[in-house]
């Protein structure tokens, strides 16, 4: 992110990352600790990834934290923002990343199968959000970036739950950057399309391909490449960008 | 200096008259002023008009109201002051005559205040003070003059009561006043108990609009004599502006306005606040007619209190006050008020003002207060 | 933007509009005159002293008096929904004089003449748009101010 002489004007900051230990959510918090932010991580996967993904942190020369809980326990989101804030001494950016998928047909979605993947994707943006919204509101500052999907726009097959949970998202955001504008906060999303991720790579390749032939660019995204558009959404270069839902899916959708 | 004679006097009733249009209501105070005068109307050289334009669907009040009366091809203007328009329209009638311009003018002063809905009033009362700095908090005209009331009782220990004995009196008036809005006595009980409105104020601490009009006819002294109509004279007038905003009155117990007013009528009329031998003051809220109290020189300052406690005002006291009823009894058209006060005090110096005259009055005064003080008009009636 | 202060605007437009811009970053500015340094609260585009139309801006402490109050029942269009609600003048330390809302740290009953209060900038929150006020807080609270806006001449 530098060699391109504008500033963006994130050091010293600190970032909180839901889902910042793997995948994109580990990109997205690596990318804001080169830029100079210390960065937390809120995850519920195996502690070792998760210190390993916070290593991976400070091995920039930034701080990282990282803290076990379940995004969408309401309670768990204000203890955990108001541990970052006690810790770092302040909150400027919020990512909301964490998100799962459990694909079935409408027909056979169970209710199970729904509830987990709204609470952990849409319940677990709320949750975040609120909680960083009243730090935000008082400090008259403060970055929201939430990832949601090329499928919240356009459906997907086999996804009613996930593309429901990424349409919410994309609502929660623009109805926040509606309410937080006037205490100086921005609030966009990111939309991204088939990422190649870890995750990823398990999928058959007659999935992968599927996915590079809806592209335009012919490659499916990194990591990086999401990260990258979220760390300048974090950044003063997006100051006059809110209420926006970029998507990085090589023309994947348009 | 000649001086001017008041050779005419008319008063409607005041009260919701929905069965009326403003120049309906000018009519009935001018017909009866006409034949107080015994003139017919072309012996009027020129008519003044007091309201508030604001209040009225009808737009330029002076042109349909001249139209009205009858008085075209006659000079004619609105002259507004807020709730003193009636004072500042005898105030130009006076000048106009002074400057040998005219020899008998009309002042008709009258209002409606009822024509507009109570979403229309309720967007004008937020409005009455400064709209830049104040209005955007709700400021409204009794909140204005409540705070006053805080200052005055925090500085001379004013109470509640007193206020509320003000508004006692004032109903007492006016249930013998058959013009009046309100007619029925109250008590001190029923005043501090009524519905709060701005603290420390109470229902009964606030005058309450209505629609009326009021007519008097000034003339020259040379006119007046040849009509054998001298007798009652507008000796002093006194006029001064204050602050529109209360961020810049450094005095909240008192209004600068009216001192500075009562100070040249007095000068003019040559004669001090102890000769005043019945008054007419701006009671919009009690602790109004008390501070006038102490800004017209009836007692000392902060001791407003104390005179109404003391029954000062009433008849029999040093210096009666209000013995129509006031603002609080009469009702507050306000463009009309100015020309009602000037009507009782002409009343009162003619000796016709029934179970409510004031023995031996030949002096007279009426204090008529724009807004929350920006303007005042005082004014010194003498009968020879 | 004027138009911005207090919760009814009937004022979008005056000379000293930057004065809804300070308030929202969070400061109290009154107007200095560039011609003879008359410092006025209210702010004023106009000087009555050397009539100069040349101003600037200087932040105040906020901190002052309480000259009077009352608490309105009986609320004008616009603020029904906000009735009963307390107004209070207050004379401020550093001259000037100002009218508000008492605030939720002085309760009713605590509400008295010639208190010291603090002053402090607020937005209203729970409406879309941006509108701003102030309301009068106990003395010593803080509050967060904004960066000054890129274009201001500054606050001297």
């Amino acid at each position: 992110m530098s060699g391109h002489g504008m500033d963006l004007d994130l050091g010293g900051k600190v970032a909180l990352v839901t889902g910042g230990d793997r995948g994109i959510g580990a990109a997205i918090a690596l990318g804001l600790a080169r830029c100079g932010c210390d960065v937390a991580s809120v995850d519920r996967g195996p502690r070792a990834e998760a210190e390993a993904a916070a290593g991976r942190i400070r091995a920039t020369g930034r701080r990282a934290m990282a803290i076990e809980a379940d995004v969408a326990d309401f309670a768990a989101a204000e203890r955990a923002v108001a541990a970052v804030v006690a810790e770092f001494g302040r909150l400027d950016i919020l990512v909301c990343n964490a998100g799962i998928t459990r694909d079935a047909v409408v027909w056979k979605m169970t209710e199970r199968q729904w509830d987990e993947v709204i609470n952990v994707n849409l319940k677990g943006c709320f949750t975040y959000n609120r909680a960083a919204a009243q730090i935000f509101m008082e400090r008259r500052s403060g970055k929201i970036v939430n990832i949601a999907s090329i499928n919240g726009l356009r459906g997907k097959f086999a996804q009613a739950n996930y593309a429901a949970s990424k349409g919410g998202i994309i609502a929660l955001t623009k109805s926040l950057a509606k309410e937080l504008g006037k205490f100086n906060v921005n609030v966009n999303g990111v939309a991204p399309g088939m990422v190649m991720t870890e995750m990823a790579r398990t999928l058959g390749p007659e999935f992968l391909d599927a996915a590079v032939e809806e592209t335009v660019l012919g490659r499916l995204a990194t990591v990086d490449e999401v990260a990258n558009v979220v760390v300048f959404l974090c950044s003063e270069l997006s100051r006059h960008v809110t209420g926006e839902i970029i998507k990085v899916d090589g023309g994947q959708y348009i | 200096m000649a001086r001017v004679a008041v050779v005419g006097i008319g008063h409607g009733r005041f009260g919701q008259r929905s069965d009326a249009t403003v120049q309906e209501l000018a009519f009935e105070a001018w017909r009866e002023a006409l034949q107080d005068a015994g003139l017919a109307p072309d012996a009027i050289d020129a008519s003044v008009v007091g309201s508030v334009p604001e209040y009225h669907k009808q737009r330029s009040l002076a042109g349909v109201v001249q139209e009205y009366l009858g008085l075209n091809p006659k000079p004619t203007w609105l002259t507004e002051a807020a709730c003193a328009s009636g004072s500042a329209a005898i105030r130009t009638a006076w000048m106009a005559i002074q400057a040998g311009l005219h020899d008998v003018v009309a002042v008709i002063g009258c209002q409606k205040m009822t024509e507009l809905s109570t979403g229309e009033i309720l967007a004008l009362m937020g409005r009455v003070g400064e709209v830049q700095w104040e209005s955007g908090f709700g400021t409204t005209f009794p909140g204005y003059y409540a705070m006053f009331a805080r200052r005055h009782m925090h500085e001379f220990g004013t109470t509640r009561e007193q206020l509320a004995q003000v508004a006692v009196k004032n109903h007492y008036y006016g249930a013998r006043n058959p013009r009046a809005l309100f007619r029925k006595e109250i008590t001190v009980e029923k005043a501090l108990a009524s519905d709060p409105v701005a603290s420390p104020f109470h229902v009964y601490d606030c005058c309450a609009n209505a629609d009326g009009a009021a007519c008097v006819i000034l003339a020259s002294e040379r006119r007046a004599r040849e009509m054998g109509r001298a007798g009652v004279w507008l000796d002093g007038i006194g006029c001064a502006s204050a602050s529109m905003s209360v961020l810049r009155r450094p005095d909240l117990t008192g209004l600068p306005s009216a001192v500075d007013a009562a100070r040249q009528a007095y000068a003019m009329a040559g004669a001090s606040a102890r000769d005043i031998k019945v008054a007419e003051v701006h009671d919009c809220f009690t602790i109004a007619e008390i501070m006038a109290y102490e800004d017209l020189g009836f007692c000392e300052k902060g001791r407003g209190g104390a005179f109404i406690e003391a029954r000062q005002s009433y008849i029999g006291g040093t210096t009666p006050v209000n013995v129509d009823g006031g603002l609080k009894a009469k009702g507050h058209p306000i463009g009309a008020t100015g020309v009602s006060m000037a009507c009782e005090i002409v009343r009162q110096l003619r000796g016709q003002s029934g179970e409510r005259q004031v023995p031996g009055a030949d002096l007279g005064l009426t204090h008529n207060v724009g807004g929350i003080g920006q303007y005042c008009f005082v004014h010194v009636y003498r009968r020879d | 933007m004027f138009s911005w202060f207090g919760k009814v605007s009937y004022c979008a437009h005056t000379k000293v509009a930057a004065f809804a811009d300070w308030l929202k970053t969070g400061r109290i500015a009154a107007s200095r005159c560039s011609g003879c340094g008359l410092v006025s609260f209210p702010p004023r585009a106009d000087c009555p002293r050397c009539l100069s139309g040349e101003f600037g801006w200087v932040e105040v402490s906020g901190r002052g008096t309480v000259v009077t109050w009352t608490r309105i029942d009986a609320a004008p269009a616009g603020f029904e929904d906000d009735a009963p609600y307390t107004i209070g003048v207050v004379d401020l330390e550093e001259g000037g004089r100002l009218l508000a809302w008492f605030g939720a740290s002085i309760p009713d009953d605590q509400r008295r003449v010639g208190m010291a209060v603090q002053v402090v900038p607020r937005l209203f929150e729970e409406i879309p748009e941006i509108k701003v006020h102030y309301t009068l807080e106990q003395p010593g609270t803080m509050w967060f101010k904004e960066p000054a806006p890129a274009a201001a001449e500054g606050l001297r």
